[in-house]
């Protein structure tokens, strides 16, 4: 009865205290300049059409404020943005990945201050820790929109024609790509590119020894260490959990989710971010059955994994209208409507109020809520933001060259952990 | 007084008047001004800063340091990344070019006789080079060469087991060449214009003369149309040469870098690295390698380009 009581009161204080702090940013907001402001996003369709919708009930909210959008795929968006923000021509609101704030904004001018718009932002609906994932030179340069981890998906249809079950744990995964084989051998359990790969052998990794990958600037892991996760990685190749790096690229699709074989279940799993694992489902042929996988208990005695910022959204430091981006940032952060509109299309999120609001309606994806909080639950590392360091994980970086170099043969295992060390070293040392 | 001012207007009307002829006279830097100023602006501009930026270590996001030795370009030659792709952007350009010109130049004698629908054709050849490097055509080449794609079907069919054309790196390069040899189509048009030229009375002669269709093409075709074949020889070579858009769409410089180009290794080094200094490096030594091919095309003109003011040809 007492417990009842006292949630009762707290959940009176929590809702009291955000009345009073959105008041405080309503009058704020009272005047403001008419003007056009930019944004730009990247994403699939369907976040697309939910910030399309979202921006206009902003204008609509906020007459004489026009928004002029940018969005696309992700291929060859970073590249487009860096160039931005280098140049100083990106647009008033961008969506940032959560290793933009070091590598782009190492000196906090790239991107506004949002403490100095905090009477129009209302950054108490973000909890600390996740506005202090989002601070760099002692300025908040973004404002963390989710929180996401990777975690297995599976099409169970897949597992049912074979006749076995989805895996709980490592052993599982063994026996299904052995099943998979014996069904037929253009099918797999799991599919993971080379990106993909790496994610996997740190969470592997981390599941034995316990430790964060990088802390401080340093790699934590010694060649040995590394060339076993390389050994995990090439032995579930081996096995026929996966498919090799070329057969993926001999499918001829530009994305995971594109590839045929995923689309008609050849492909029966994959390790993917829990915010954007909905595209991978929605691209199933009719009738097939998505549901998200648990981590792996006899992966060693930790619980590995990392969860990390899915997106953030950053004013441009160089705006000539701060406070009217700001006003459009607070809306899509926090605002009640734009979070029934925007519901779950980047993760579930961390705003407070967003939160509430889109869970009320029931507008929350109830896959992407339930892979978001086992991945909360389970992962245990930190990740150092350079770990996702376009030098590192683009077409181009170290982690490709080293997972596929393995995969086709053209590295042993000691001569890729060698290549990989130098690479991050080079990275994360400046 | 008078004859003094006097002196004064006609000196005016003097000066005046040599302003006039300055202008007349320089009436075509005039014309050309927009030229220029666009031109030093867009190229010359870039090309010095770029010149500039070979010889320092600017990253986008890290700043400038004045190396003041040749490191990058002693890099660009140590480097076993960038030297395979030196390499094989050699491999792409000598595959491509003579067959690329061969094809435009055989579709365009073909095309230039009279054969019902012969502006039908003409079309549907040039239509490949229009649709140049979009996400279309990379889509189209993907859904050909993957694995179980039509090709691979195709050859099914013959009971052959086709290669994997995009994933098997001593093959990926061949689908990328294919894919420029098959937008011949500016260069058959140019070829064809060519072909227009060559006066009827020749052939005619020639074949009361009993020289076959071959001959004819071999001793009076290729030779009045040596200046075209040289024009289309340089412009194909630049453009082999600097290759972007192939590989970046359909197998964006794999499989493990055996379609990567010099080209598309200087836009990662750029636009994914931020190493502007090293790509700027890249990119010159690119131009210096097309100027060493452009003056050797040009220098081996006089055996084998024969111009209508030769007097016959060399």
């Amino acid at each position: 009865m007492k417990t009842k009581f006292i949630k009762r009161a707290a959940a009176a204080g929590l809702a009291a205290t955000m009345a009073l702090s959105m008041a405080a940013v309503a009058s704020a907001e009272a005047d403001y300049d008419e003007c056009t402001i930019t944004i730009s996003w990247w994403g699939g369709e369907d976040r697309h059409t939910a910030t399309q919708e979202a921006i206009a009930a902003f204008m609509e909210k906020y007459p004489g404020i026009t928004v002029e959008s940018t969005y696309a795929a992700w291929d060859g968006w970073e590249e487009k943005m860096a160039t931005a923000f280098a140049g100083g021509t990106a647009q008033d609101v961008n969506q940032v990945n959560w290793n933009w704030i070091t590598q782009y904004d190492a000196d906090g001018t790239t991107f506004l201050d949002l403490n100095t718009v905090s009477d129009i932002v209302d950054l108490s609906q973000i909890g600390e820790s996740y506005l202090e994932m989002c601070q760099i030179a002692d300025t908040q340069a973004a404002l963390p929109v989710a929180m996401t981890g990777r975690i297995f998906y599976w099409d169970k249809t897949s597992f049912d024609e074979v006749g076995i079950d989805t895996p709980k744990t490592y052993a599982d995964l063994l026996a299904a790509g052995e099943a998979f084989a014996a069904y037929d051998e253009d099918y797999y359990p799991l599919a993971l590119g080379e990106y993909d790969r790496m994610i996997l052998m740190v969470y592997y990794l981390e599941s034995v020894y316990g430790t964060d990958w990088v802390i401080d600037g340093e790699l934590q892991y010694t060649q040995e260490q590394i060339e076993e996760g390389l050994n995990f990685i090439q032995g579930l190749e081996d096995a026929h959990v996966i498919p090799s790096i070329q057969t993926i690229a001999g499918d001829g699709a530009s994305s995971l989710d594109q590839n045929q074989k995923w689309i008609d279940g050849k492909y029966a799993g994959i390790f993917e971010w829990d915010s954007s694992a909905s595209k991978f489902e929605k691209a199933l042929a009719e009738g097939r059955e998505f549901v998200v996988g648990d981590y792996f208990p006899d992966f060693g005695e930790y619980q590995g994994g990392y969860t990390k910022v899915s997106l953030a959204w950053a004013i441009n430091g160089s705006t000539e209208h701060p406070k009217e981006a700001a006003m459009l940032l607070e809306y899509l952060m926090n605002d009640p409507d734009a979070a029934k509109i925007l519901n779950s299309q980047r993760g579930i999120p961390v705003s407070a109020s967003a939160l509430a609001s889109a869970d009320e309606a029931g507008l929350l994806d109830a896959k992407t809520v339930e892979a978001n909080g086992k991945v909360l639950a389970w992962a245990s590392n930190a990740l150092d933001p350079l770990f996702e360091d376009s030098r590192l994980k683009s077409s181009d970086g170290v982690y490709y060259d080293v997972m596929a170099g393995l995969s086709y043969g053209d590295y042993d295992v000691s001569e890729a952990a060698e290549i990989l060390i130098d690479g991050i070293n080079d990275v994360i040392g400046g | 007084m008078a004859k003094s001012s006097g002196t004064a207007k006609m000196a005016a009307s003097k000066k005046k008047k040599s302003f006039g002829e300055i202008c007349k006279k320089n009436i075509g830097f005039f014309f050309i001004l927009p030229w220029l100023i666009g031109f030093c602006w867009f190229k010359l501009y870039p090309m010095a800063s770029s010149l500039f930026y070979s010889f320092t270590d600017y990253n986008l996001f890290k700043g400038i340091n004045v190396l003041g030795t040749l490191q990058n370009y002693i890099d660009v030659f140590t480097t076993k990344k960038i030297v395979r792709a030196l390499g094989v952007t050699f491999r792409y350009s000598f595959i491509t070019v003579p067959l690329k010109l061969a094809f435009a130049l055989f579709i365009a004698y073909i095309l230039n006789f009279k054969i019902k629908g012969v502006k039908l054709f003409r079309t549907a050849y040039y239509i490949p080079s229009i649709l140049g490097g979009s996400v279309a055509i990379a889509v189209l080449w993907k859904a050909v060469f993957r694995d179980d794609g039509l090709l691979n079907t195709a050859l099914g069919f013959f009971g052959i087991n086709g290669p994997s054309w995009l994933s098997d790196p001593k093959w990926a390069i061949f689908v990328i060449c294919l894919l420029r040899v098959w937008q011949f189509g500016s260069a058959m048009v140019i070829f064809l214009a060519a072909l227009k030229g060559v006066s009827n009375d020749l052939y005619e002669a020639a074949a009361i003369d009993g020289a076959s269709k071959w001959r004819q093409f071999f001793t009076i075709t290729v030779p009045l149309i040596t200046p075209v074949i040289f024009y289309n020889l340089v412009t194909q070579l630049c453009q082999a040469f600097q290759e972007f858009n192939g590989p970046y769409i359909i197998t964006q410089g794999g499989p493990r870098n055996s379609t990567t180009l010099i080209s598309l290794l200087i836009y990662n080094s750029a636009f994914k690295q931020y190493d502007m200094g090293m790509a700027s490096a890249m990119a010159w030594v690119l131009f210096v390698i097309l100027m060493i091919f452009t003056v050797i095309a040009f220098l081996s003109q006089k055996y084998w380009v024969f111009y209508s003011d030769d007097d016959g040809g060399k």
